[in-house]
């Protein structure tokens, strides 16, 4: 990740020292921070820091990205969201990794692939994600399919395993599997390490069979047969109503396989 | 329900886990080995590390040899978890 991320705030008995970011101290090294980059991300320790981030950030370049340890009022939260990309901050039904958890993944280089907490919204039946670049991503509460040994309890939300692993009570679903079906660009980097093992229409057919929990005999009018011999690559990459069949029953287009 | 691995000391004090999660990339069958923010995936079937990175070789034997001698019960677990992909449903199954 190349982004600068930038610490604001008393870090030396916090966890967050061990990050190599720049601490910036006064309002001048904010404002100058803000303003040479782009797009950057940010993390305000404290209620004196979010007071000298408040203070010294005047600006319409919204792609930054900011990480709250602390409560904001409501009018401070207003003024950070019109000024960042994302705020992310404590709140009621916000959950967010331990700290020492916390810093670990957002100094890690796959910071983008991990999440660092979210926030249940029951009335949409939405879950959003806060990733470890702090962008967000949305669940619906339907994507978490419901095992023979356990149901998804969203009121028993959390993040754990260093934003491997998102928790619904007993229920436990990896951040890997959330991130390949619903982000393409994570789908991508997954894939670019796969493609090492398999990069054929085949595998890719496989991958994502399996990732939908489909038979090989569910292809009518294809065989099992078929399909087995199309994913080993032991006939020609298929092609019209055999192409489209395929991918009607896979729910995707027929040119979006070889993504998986 | 997750399935979680009971490892012998001092591997869980270590930060080790071997989990099969509800929901996990399940092509194919396999455990994760988690420990901090980094996870090694161990085939089920042909016993092996699916990814070349992270290095399995961070892995410490003790946890390789405690999936191998548990391989009946996370086989189990995994088929009874996803019964759409069972581990006996190997690639020839369907000539």
């Amino acid at each position: 990740m190349t982004e600068p991320l930038f610490l604001l705030g008393d870090a030396r008995s916090s966890p967050f020292r061990r990050l190599g970011s720049d601490v910036l101290r006064s309002i001048d090294a904010v404002r100058e921070a803000y303003a040479r980059h782009g797009r950057a991300r940010w993390i305000v320790l404290d209620a004196d820091a979010l007071g000298l981030l408040a203070s010294a950030v005047h600006g319409h370049d919204r792609w930054h990205r900011l990480l709250l340890l602390e409560r904001a009022s409501t009018a401070r939260r207003e003024l950070l969201h019109a000024l960042f990309r994302v705020v992310v901050a404590p709140d009621d039904g916000v959950s967010l990794l331990p700290p020492e958890e916390l810093a670990e993944v957002m100094d890690d280089e796959g910071a983008e692939d991990r999440f660092i907490g979210g926030v249940v919204d029951a009335d949409d039946r939405a879950l959003v994600l806060y990733r470890g670049n702090l962008d967000r991503l949305v669940v619906p509460h339907a994507w978490f399919k419901a095992r023979p040994k356990a149901r998804p309890d969203f009121a028993a939300f959390a993040v754990t395993d260093y934003g491997q692993t998102v928790q619904l009570g007993d229920y436990e679903a990896s951040a890997d599997a959330i991130l390949y079906d619903l982000d393409p660009d994570a789908r991508r980097r997954m894939k670019e390490r796969e493609i090492k093992r398999d990069a054929s229409f085949g595998g890719a057919l496989r991958r994502l069979r399996s990732a939908r929990g489909i038979a090989r005999s569910d292809f009518a009018p294809l065989s099992a047969k078929t399909v087995a011999r199309i994913e080993r690559g032991e006939v020609d990459e298929p092609h019209g109503d055999t192409l489209a069949t395929i991918a009607k029953r896979l729910g995707v287009k027929p040119e979006q396989i070889k993504s998986y | 329900m997750a399935f979680r691995l009971p490892l012998p000391d001092p591997l869980p004090a270590r930060g080790w886990k071997v989990k099969i999660r509800d929901l996990e990339r399940n092509e194919p069958p396999h455990v994760t080995i988690l420990r901090k923010q980094r996870a090694w995936r161990f085939a089920l079937r042909t016993r092996t590390f699916l990814d070349e990175v992270p290095d399995p070789k961070d892995v410490p034997e003790e946890i390789v040899t405690e999936i191998l001698r548990q391989l009946d019960v996370l086989c189990r677990e995994w088929d009874a978890m996803y019964p759409e992909n069972p581990i006996e449903s190997r690639e020839d199954d369907d000539d």
